[in-house]
């Protein structure tokens, strides 16, 4: 419990934890397509069954595999976890010759910042249950697992939601519940696929991937929870009205997590292309994009953006799952990025050398940069090491935290520069972006 | 008799290319014990390690070629090219040749997987590449017994400083794993390291603050 206990589950009549979204945000229609929240309930409490069945009705099942997969390609559905991979070429890849593939659903986000999987479990459980469902007629699977983090009010939640389906008799298959260890790594697709098998969630070397020997060795689709609601949705209403909301390349509607620079937090439900000014309040002097494997932009060039992919990736940064961030004023970025790339250092698997070496030596520059007269060469020597852990891991944890890294670098470079003399801008050293308490130090924390 | 004629090329050819492989194995061998994890040879970074492991072990495979087909052709004595590969059918010193087999068989094992190793498991690939510990010694047997040249004089001190280099290479191995930081402990290990180096760094730059 300890890993998100600065991410309380939401109670009634939240959003989520502790604070309601801010008003210019999320649940209006927002001009930018058909009305939102489409995947959050109407009112901010959770949706039982019958609410649920009122509102969208019995899962459209198609009565056969493969015909769904059409619609979500039409509809241009890309995977809500943070890589925003095309969803429908991971369903045919399933659905292709070969023995039926294990389908789960991923609600396991590790990410300290990001708490849209919790809150869309925990208001909209009935529509993530819809999607697994469909994805695995889709895929032809009877196996459907959905893997969420060891957290009991969610997990009683989600059972008595799953007893209940099975009551009214919705359900193809039944849903089992695994939970995931608390740990940043543990929504990794091999991590997810080593835990359900049984064994502890550490991410592997790829290949094989999941989806060519995943759980119990078998071929796993693995779909985060908001990719499978979306997928839900688009059974019932179709591509057309997918794309009402979005931008033609980009389309649809996501979930982020906001980060106020008052300290607001809140889940909102936006459509992708909506202006970043429009989701934080700007101005900022730094904002961060796409979480702790994201990327910190200048306040002033994050004001003009919107979120896609096509405007972040020319600047290093992507839409992730979802995590905005506004620095405050009276905080130091430097400081903020060394406490969490403390953490991720610390959160290292502890398989691969260049990452359980390279990532604490990071860290540890970083720390130095983010005090008082840092030594000269500590600025070059976390450009060298960057570049010698990036690409070298079993997973992206190296490549994402260097990420991280060296856009600190590059945004706040005039704030290397009052360091080098001994000054700060940042007036208070209380922590702003939310991390876990100490991570345990134990092999079996992985289980 | 002595002399390299027409005649005898091929014999020393396949004796010189035995020699030459068996210290390019030995090498392989010994780099691929340093390779593991956090082996370093001195002003070489890990991956540097692992290139020259991957050349030699290529290299190697060129000189066994040779020193089996020069085996072969070579009409002195004559070895089907069915005991190449299957163990002990040879009729000239079925038992040494057919080490010999043995560890052309592993060798090709090892290269092949490790050719192939983007369409195979990690797990499956690593079990296959601990045959090495196998090949090794066999290829070091078949040399000595096959052929006298070993069993004295220089290369007699070739062989066994071959053997103990890769012995050291090996118990140097057991007790770093002896030393081994448990997973989970590791970036946290290495953290305290950092920090203790940047106090020591930071106090000897003339104490800042």
């Amino acid at each position: 419990m300890t890993h998100h206990a600065t991410l309380p589950m939401p109670g009634p009549g939240q959003w989520a934890a502790g604070d309601a979204p801010p008003p210019d945000a999320g649940r209006q229609d927002d001009g930018h397509g058909g009305p939102l929240p489409r995947l959050m309930p109407a009112r901010p409490a959770p949706a039982g069954l019958t609410e649920h069945l009122t509102r969208f009705g019995a899962p459209p099942y198609r009565g056969a595999p493969r015909r769904l997969i059409g619609d979500v390609e039409a509809a241009g559905l890309t995977g809500r976890g943070g890589a925003a991979f095309p969803t429908h070429r991971k369903l045919a890849a399933m659905a292709g010759r070969g023995p039926a593939p294990v389908v789960i659903g991923n609600g396991a986000e590790g990410e300290p910042a990001s708490s849209k999987d919790k809150s869309l479990l925990w208001y909209s459980p009935h529509l993530v249950l819809d999607g697994l469902q469909l994805a695995a007629e889709a895929v032809g699977s009877a196996t459907i697992g959905l893997y969420i983090h060891r957290n009991p009010r969610l997990y009683e939640r989600l059972e008595a939601a799953i007893a209940e389906r099975a009551a009214a008799g919705l359900d193809a298959a039944r849903v089992e519940l695994i939970e995931a260890p608390h740990r940043f790594l543990a929504g990794e697709e091999s991590a997810l696929a080593g835990r359900i098998s049984g064994g502890p969630a550490l991410p592997r070397f790829k290949p094989p991937r999941a989806s060519q020997r995943g759980v119990a060795g078998r071929r796993t689709l693995v779909q985060n929870v908001e990719t499978l609601a979306h997928l839900a949705l688009i059974a019932r209403y179709g591509p057309g009205w997918f794309r009402s909301a979005g931008t033609p390349d980009e389309p649809g509607s996501m979930l982020a997590t906001l980060h106020q620079a008052d300290g607001r937090m809140g889940v909102v439900e936006t459509a992708l292309g909506t202006p970043i000014a429009e989701l934080l309040r700007l101005p900022a002097p730094a904002v961060l994009v796409g979480g702790y494997h994201g990327a910190w932009l200048p306040g002033a060039q994050a004001e003009l953006l919107p979120l896609t992919n096509a405007a972040l990736r020319p600047l290093g940064a992507a839409v992730g799952a979802g995590v905005l961030a506004a620095l405050p004023g009276d905080r130091c970025g430097l400081a903020e990025t060394a406490r969490v790339v403390r953490y991720l250092a610390l959160e290292s698997a502890g398989q691969c050398g260049p990452c359980f070496n390279g990532l604490p030596r990071i860290a540890g520059a970083l720390a130095e940069l983010a005090g008082p007269w840092p030594r000269p060469q500590v600025q070059a020597d976390l450009q060298r090491w960057s570049g010698l852990v990036a690409g070298r891991g079993a997973c992206h944890h190296p490549d994402g935290t260097v990420r991280l890294v060296r856009s600190a670098l590059q945004v706040f470079a005039a704030e290397i520069g009052h360091h080098a003399h001994g000054s700060c801008t940042g007036t208070t050293s209380r922590p702003f972006l939310p991390l876990p308490a100490e991570p345990p130090l134990d092999d079996t924390d992985w289980e | 008799m002595n002399a390299i004629t027409g005649s005898t090329a091929l014999w020393y050819a396949s004796r010189a290319t035995g020699v030459v492989s068996l210290l390019l194995l030995s090498l392989v061998v010994m780099l691929g014990i340093l390779v593991n994890r956090q082996g370093r040879l001195p002003g070489l970074p890990s991956f540097a390690v692992t290139g020259l492991h991957r050349s030699l072990s290529l290299l190697s495979v060129l000189f066994i070629g040779v020193h089996v087909a020069t085996a072969v052709i070579d009409p002195y004595v004559s070895i089907r090219l069915a005991a190449v590969v299957i163990p002990f059918v040879s009729a000239y010193e079925p038992f040494w040749l057919g080490l010999g087999a043995v560890a052309l068989d592993l060798v090709a094992a090892l290269i092949l997987t490790s050719l192939a190793r983007a369409y195979m498991s990690r797990r499956t690939w690593r079990g296959i590449h601990w045959l090495a510990y196998a090949a090794w010694p066999v290829a070091l047997v078949h040399g000595i017994g096959s052929s006298p040249d070993l069993r004295g004089g220089g290369l007699l001190l070739v062989a066994i400083g071959s053997a103990l280099a890769v012995a050291v290479a090996g118990l140097w191995r057991v007790a770093a794993a002896a030393r081994e930081v448990p997973r989970a402990e590791r970036a946290a290990h290495t953290m305290a390291g950092v920090q203790r180096q940047v106090h020591r760094a930071r106090a000897g730059h003339g104490g800042a603050r």
